[in-house]
């Protein structure tokens, strides 16, 4: 299941962080969470050259950690989405391509101020339906 | 675990360097840095000191090329349980350290250092250096065993050059020794144990088992030494034979520690070699190393000593072999697999080890928020131990995440950037700018910072670093005050007092804590004090640098394109500033500012500390001062803030990025706005220049600064007392006026100022300034009349009405011949607050006009010869002065204007009209008269009453009815005349209206009301508007003039009679005769009669009861009178009764012109014009 979501904004600055386990141990998934982005300003800062990784958003397994999978996307206007998940493979970027849409719907209220943590709750309740959504298929 | 390892550990010396008798710390260090440079010995250089004694089992040892490696070890350690497996783990020499000047006593010092070698069982090599020996040691060192070095006293290269011999001794002895011990080992064997090997007794097969073992291991561990000797060759042969044994036995803890060795000799050949081929055979090896070590697991030992630290170490060395960022992917999976192994650690300090390499390794692959979250793991871990000195260990680790989680201290942010940050100029403002605040955004991760100040402030507690706590306690309150709880501020803020108590006072920290401070405003300097720039072309050099007009901005003005972003400020020396900061306390909890005062880095400035209170919640606007003290540039970045028993500076800065970062939701919350303060605009600091002393003139009002009440047209003189309060003489003053009402300003005395310069410091003038109060019906007239809205009434005025004197004063110029710094000249303004309350207020005005008929007389009136009007007056009559003689019409005249005043005040006012006389006779014929005035009694008016006021007009009369009334009229149409009637009449109105101009003016209005005030009266318009409808029966005489006068040739009968010389008698024929005199420039032509009336009015010429007889004509005596000529008509009377007459002449004008039309106002040139003369009486006497 996914522990925990994360939008890190361009300049590393957390927009919305979000776990969903029933341990008090949001600490940890934050410390992971701003562990992960060591990896993603590598993969920034050294874009491997071969072709299929060119334009891919999706960065896949950034890390593993005691029980957690960390992966990683990467938008083009350098905001970041994180899940952590336990034991459980993130083979397509197809997770992260539902979030990024509701990112998408999020900031783009004229009410938002870009560089601001989300507050929104639709944000929040479809962040929460897609987490639930993954958990279901991928259990299935 | 051993902290620092790698592949190459393996080939390392352990020395232990250990401080002989007492050795001062810094010293110890030095000494120990000199033999850091000596960790590397070439074998080339140590075959001098080495002597083959047997044949050496090192056959193949590269002698040019290879080397041995030391590892120093600082106060050594203790013997490890894992020697025998890993050789290089064991102490092989031990090195002390003495210096001789701290302990001079050389016996106890060999004596000691042989006490502490007892520890190392496995030394093979002991020396102790005496460094610094006297003379004295010198002489008696010798003698002192063989261990003991003295180096004699001499500059540091030469000490070097002995250290490095007694280190290459030191490395051909320990060559000799592994010789020594290879070839005892290869014959006799040694037996070698790990805590790894069953304690308990053997069994038979275990027991051949453990034999082939043991040769397995001592084939290992001469490869051990071997590698120790710098001989890889030689190692890799017996590992290879080690490991073929091994694998044999399965002993695969030996069998792992082999292969490791093999990896270590293959690098030491290949030293400095980095090819692919190498990496991949080092890394399939090293994971094979790692897979034995995990297989020599076993279960039954597992509680008490386990493989597991080999194999993680053997991750690290592979970690730190492979670690670059190219390789980072591999590398991270090598450290998370160490770090998941570090939970099944027994021993807590080993996995403190593996914590701080696996940091270390993150750190140096780049991945600094991986290394700050082990350091944090690594502070953790320390802080578990109860000790202080853990918790110092703790705070340091801890210190190093601060960047990474950016919440460092700006004590050490300064250390590396800042100093660069405050050398740039200020030009580039903008852009430091936009970096500070890039490093906001990574500041919220507030979850993550706020646990990692708490941990600092803890084990800054803990280590007894109040300086950190309070730091760390500040950073805290500061950063992150709306995510803590009341009580939890009022904690940190007994963290910060109890911190400050154990610190000295005047601690400075570089974190500030509270309040927030921030640049409110420059309050500009009051009007008193403005500073001009002069303008150094003109003699009036303050014009053109003050912004004149309404406007403060116009756009016309001359803009600087380098300073238009940038304000100006310009301190004095000596002179008193004020800065307004703002400052907010957005915690629960009362905040006392022990002082705060504005700092600056430039040397010029002393500010005056303040105290402050702050109640929870509240921001509060202070005022902070301070003395320029010599002239050059002032910069103020921020305050200085003693606050919670703790010195900090606040910047300006910082605070603007703060709120920059809040306006754009990148921090928290806005201090100033959760205090309930209101938003305010960015205030940028200005370039503030000080310059040199400069005079300050100083004003008021002699009889105080209150306002001056007037009343409306009253004239009083105040006087203004000017005074030098600077340290310079003023050298140039000029005074004018600005502001509304100007002209009330009726004179200054400049004479009294400018006679008074230079007025030198604490000199005083005073000059007088005449006022004159402005009407307040007026000015609301004025503005009702331009802004043709006649709404208005009564409005109030604002104080803004008055004039201000403005004084523009100056020092001496520089006497140097530096003209282009001309020292800035002051404005000193002076606003005359003048008040002017109603006075006597107008109710009307109207003319009045009366006339009493003049008596017949012999020399009668004399019309013709009019000019001399006062000699009438004046001499023959000797007429009350009121009373008038018409000349142009004969007759007794009266006209007054009459003005009607209400007093609303609460005072009295006299009122005395005075008519300056001049006559309008262009001619200047009566010019002695032309000065005179007419004084009339004075009238008094009470309050709330009305009064009427006469004032006599009838001196204002012209002489001739001409042109000059009706120039344009004339000129025009010239003797053809009438064609535009309606130009003429606007002309004619034009010239009137100046003429009555010109009698107005001659009149005046005083009042006086007590005994100060005293004023005049405005009353121009009132006249006018009375006069404008009479105008010409005031002004212009009648075209023609009547007059009677007996004709007197029988005066004899009149004298026997003894009656008057000009009486009439009845029954006595009396000749009499009419003048008619032309007033106008034409010849009039026109028909004349005369009648005569009794006293009832009846005509008693004509008719049946007719009681005059005549002789002449009376009736239509055609007549032509020349311009400005008289005509007579001769006739007599007999009058019958006696008694009053009255004689009246009239006349029709034929032809008349346009000029006698316009007299008459009448337009149509049919209407006949009909003159009639003033009414004449006869005092007919009887006679018996």
């Amino acid at each position: 299941m996914i522990a925990c979501v994360a939008v890190v904004g361009h300049q590393n600055n957390p927009l919305y962080i979000q776990s969903f386990t029933e341990a008090d141990d949001a600490l940890k998934l934050h410390h992971i969470v701003h562990c992960s982005l060591d990896v993603v300003d590598e993969r920034v800062n050294n874009p491997k050259k071969s072709g299929p990784t060119l334009n891919e958003t999706f960065l896949g397994l950034l890390y593993p950690t005691e029980n957690y999978k960390v992966y990683g996307y990467l938008t083009n206007t350098k905001v970041k989405f994180i899940i952590v998940t336990t034991h459980l493979d993130v083979r397509d970027a197809d997770f992260f391509r539902r979030f990024h849409a509701a990112y998408v719907d999020a900031v783009s209220n004229p009410f938002h101020v870009p560089g601001k943590k989300i507050t929104s709750t639709t944000f929040a309740e479809r962040v929460s339906t897609i987490v639930k959504s993954f958990g279901l298929s991928s259990a299935g | 675990m051993e902290p620092d390892v790698s592949i190459e550990t393996s080939c390392m010396i352990r020395i232990a360097v250990l401080p002989i008798g007492t050795v001062p710390p810094t010293l110890l260090r030095d000494y120990h840095s000199m033999l850091l440079r000596h960790h590397r010995i070439p074998l080339s250089a140590i075959s001098s000191f080495y002597t083959e004694h047997q044949k050496s089992p090192f056959t193949q040892q590269p002698w040019d090329t290879g080397s041995l490696r030391f590892k120093f070890v600082l106060g050594g350690a203790p013997p490890s349980p894992w020697e025998d497996f890993q050789s290089n783990r064991k102490i092989l020499a031990v090195i002390g350290i003495c210096h001789c000047p701290s302990s001079p006593d050389l016996d106890s010092v060999i004596e000691q250092f042989n006490f502490a070698c007892k520890g190392y069982s496995s030394a093979l090599v002991k020396r102790c250096f005496a460094f610094s020996p006297s003379d004295s040691h010198l002489e008696n060192g010798a003698k002192k065993g063989e261990n003991l070095l003295l180096f004699p006293p001499a500059d540091l290269q030469m000490q070097e050059f002995h250290l490095q011999t007694m280190m290459q001794d030191i490395a051909a002895s320990l060559l000799m020794e592994f010789e020594k011990w290879v070839l005892k080992a290869e014959s006799a064997g040694t037996l070698l144990k790990t805590p790894l090997d069953s304690q308990a007794s053997l069994n038979s097969e275990e027991v051949i088992k453990a034999k082939k073992r043991r040769l397995a291991r001592a084939q290992k561990t001469i490869g051990d030494y071997c590698l120790l000797a710098g001989s890889p060759v030689d190692a890799n042969a017996h590992y290879s034979t080690a490991l073929e044994l091994a694998r044999l036995t399965s002993d695969f803890f030996w069998y792992a520690g082999a292969l490791e060795g093999s990896v270590c000799a293959l690098l030491v050949d290949r030293i400095g070699q980095k090819d692919p081929v190498l990496e991949e055979e080092v890394r399939y090896r090293y994971n094979s190393v790692i897979l034995h070590y995990r297989k020599s697991f076993i279960h039954d030992n597992a509680q008490r000593v386990s493989p597991l630290s080999f194999e993680l170490e053997a991750t690290l060395k592979l970690a730190r072999y492979l670690c670059r960022r190219e390789l980072a992917k591999d590398v991270v999976e090598l450290l998370t697999s160490a770090a998941d192994g570090a939970k099944s650690l027994i021993d807590a300090s080993d996995r403190l080890i593996l914590y701080v390499e696996i940091a270390r390794l993150f750190g140096t692959l780049g991945y600094q928020r991986k290394a700050a979250f082990f350091s944090r793991q690594v502070a953790q871990l320390y802080l578990q131990q109860e000790k202080r000195s853990a918790a110092i260990c703790a705070l340091q680790v801890l210190a190093m995440t601060t960047k990474a989680y950016r919440v460092q201290s700006r004590a050490s942010i300064s250390k590396h950037s800042l100093s660069g940050e405050t050398g740039s100029s200020y030009a580039d403002g903008g852009k430091r700018h936009h970096q500070s605040v890039v490093s906001l955004f990574e500041s919220q991760w507030s979850t993550l910072q706020m646990v990692v100040l708490r941990e600092i402030l803890l084990s800054a507690v803990r280590a007894g670093d109040p300086l950190a706590a309070w730091s760390a306690a500040a950073r805290l309150l500061r950063s992150y005050y709306p995510l803590i709880t009341p009580a939890g501020q009022n904690g940190l803020a007994s963290a910060l007092t109890n911190s400050a108590e154990r610190l000295p006072s005047g601690t400075r920290c570089a974190d500030p804590a509270l309040p927030f401070v921030r640049l409110y405003s420059f309050p500009m300097l009051p009007s008193q004090m403005d500073i001009i720039k002069r303008n150094p072309g003109r003699d009036d050099w303050w014009v053109g640098s003050a912004p004149s007009g309404p406007f403060i901005y116009t756009p016309y003005s001359k803009v600087d394109p380098n300073d238009s972003s940038k304000q100006e400020l310009i301190w004095i020396v000596g002179e008193p500033v004020q800065v307004l900061v703002e400052l907010a306390n957005p915690c629960g909890f009362d905040l006392r500012v022990d002082s705060i005062y504005l700092s600056t880095h430039s040397e010029n400035f002393d500010a005056f500390p303040v105290i402050v209170d702050l109640p929870p919640n509240s921001s509060k606007v202070i005022t902070l001062s301070g003395i320029p003290t010599s002239v050059g540039v002032v910069t103020i970045p921020g305050c200085t803030v003693h606050c919670f028993g703790v010195v900090t500076e606040h910047l300006f800065r910082d605070v603007d990025n703060l709120l920059l970062g809040a306006a754009q939701g990148l921090v928290l919350s806005d201090p100033f706005r959760c205090c309930g303060s209101a938003k305010l605009k960015n205030v940028s600091i200005p370039d503030i220049s000080v310059v040199p002393p400069l005079p300050l003139l100083l004003s008021h009002v002699v009889g105080g600064d209150g306002a001056i009440i007037l009343y409306e047209g009253e004239i009083r003189d105040v006087w203004i007392s000017v005074s030098n309060a600077g340290t310079v003489p003023v050298e140039q003053a000029h005074i004018s006026l600005s502001g509304k009402n100007q002209d009330s300003v009726i004179s200054i005395a400049y004479e009294a100022l400018k006679s008074a310069l230079p007025l030198k410091p604490g000199a005083e003038v005073t000059v007088p300034v005449t006022l004159k109060a402005w009407q307040l019906g007026l000015v609301d007239h004025e503005t009702a009349s331009t802004k043709s809205a006649s709404g208005s009434t009564g409005r109030h005025l604002k104080d803004g009405s008055s004039p201000s004197l403005l004084i523009h004063y100056s020092g001496p110029l520089m006497s140097s011949g530096d003209q282009s710094v001309l020292p800035p000249g002051r404005r000193l303004v002076v606003p005359l607050q003048i008040n002017v309350l109603q006075g006597l207020s107008f109710v009307k005005a109207r003319l009045l006009s009366m006339e009493i008929p003049a008596n017949v007389g012999e020399n009668l009136s004399t019309p013709v010869s009019v000019d001399s009007t006062e000699g009438i007056i004046g001499s023959e009559n000797k007429m009350e002065k009121l009373m008038k003689i018409d000349p142009f019409r004969g007759s007794w005249g009266l006209r007054f204007l009459e003005l009607e005043l209400f007093n609303p005040t609460d005072v009295v006012f006299e009122i005395s009209v005075s008519v300056r006389l001049e006559n309008s006779n262009k001619d200047g014929l009566s010019s002695d008269q032309d000065a005179t005035e007419y004084g009339y009694p004075k009238t008094r008016i009470d309050r709330d009453y009305s009064a009427r006021v006469l004032i006599p007009l009838e001196h204002f009369k012209l002489p001739i009815l001409d042109g000059s009334f009706f120039v344009k009229d004339l000129k025009s149409d010239g003797s053809t005349g009438g064609r535009n009637s309606s130009f003429s009449e606007k002309n004619t109105k034009a010239e009137l209206d100046a003429s009555i101009k010109n009698l107005i003016s001659r009149i005046k209005v005083r009042w006086q009301s007590g005994r100060n005030s005293s004023g005049e009266l405005n009353i121009k318009d009132a006249i006018q508007a009375a006069l404008q409808t009479s105008v010409m029966d005031v002004l212009l005489p009648d075209p023609l003039t009547f007059g009677f006068r007996l004709v007197r040739k029988d005066s004899e009968k009149a004298k026997k009679l003894g009656l008057p010389k000009d009486s009439v008698l009845a029954h006595d024929m009396t000749p009499m005769e009419t003048i008619v005199r032309n007033n106008t420039m034409e010849v009039i032509k026109i028909s004349l009669s005369v009648t005569c009336r009794d006293v009832a009015g009846e005509n008693c010429i004509e008719g049946s009861k007719g009681t005059v007889l005549w002789s002449g004509v009376l009736d239509e005596i055609a007549m032509e009178v020349l311009p400005l000529q008289e005509s007579r008509h001769c006739f007599s009377l007999y009058f019958l009764v006696p008694g009053e007459y009255t004689l009246v002449a009239a006349a029709v004008i034929d032809d008349a012109n346009n000029i006698l039309r316009a007299r008459a106002k009448t337009d149509s040139p049919d209407e006949p014009i009909f003159c009639r003369g003033p009414p004449f009486h006869v005092r007919v006497t009887g006679t018996v």
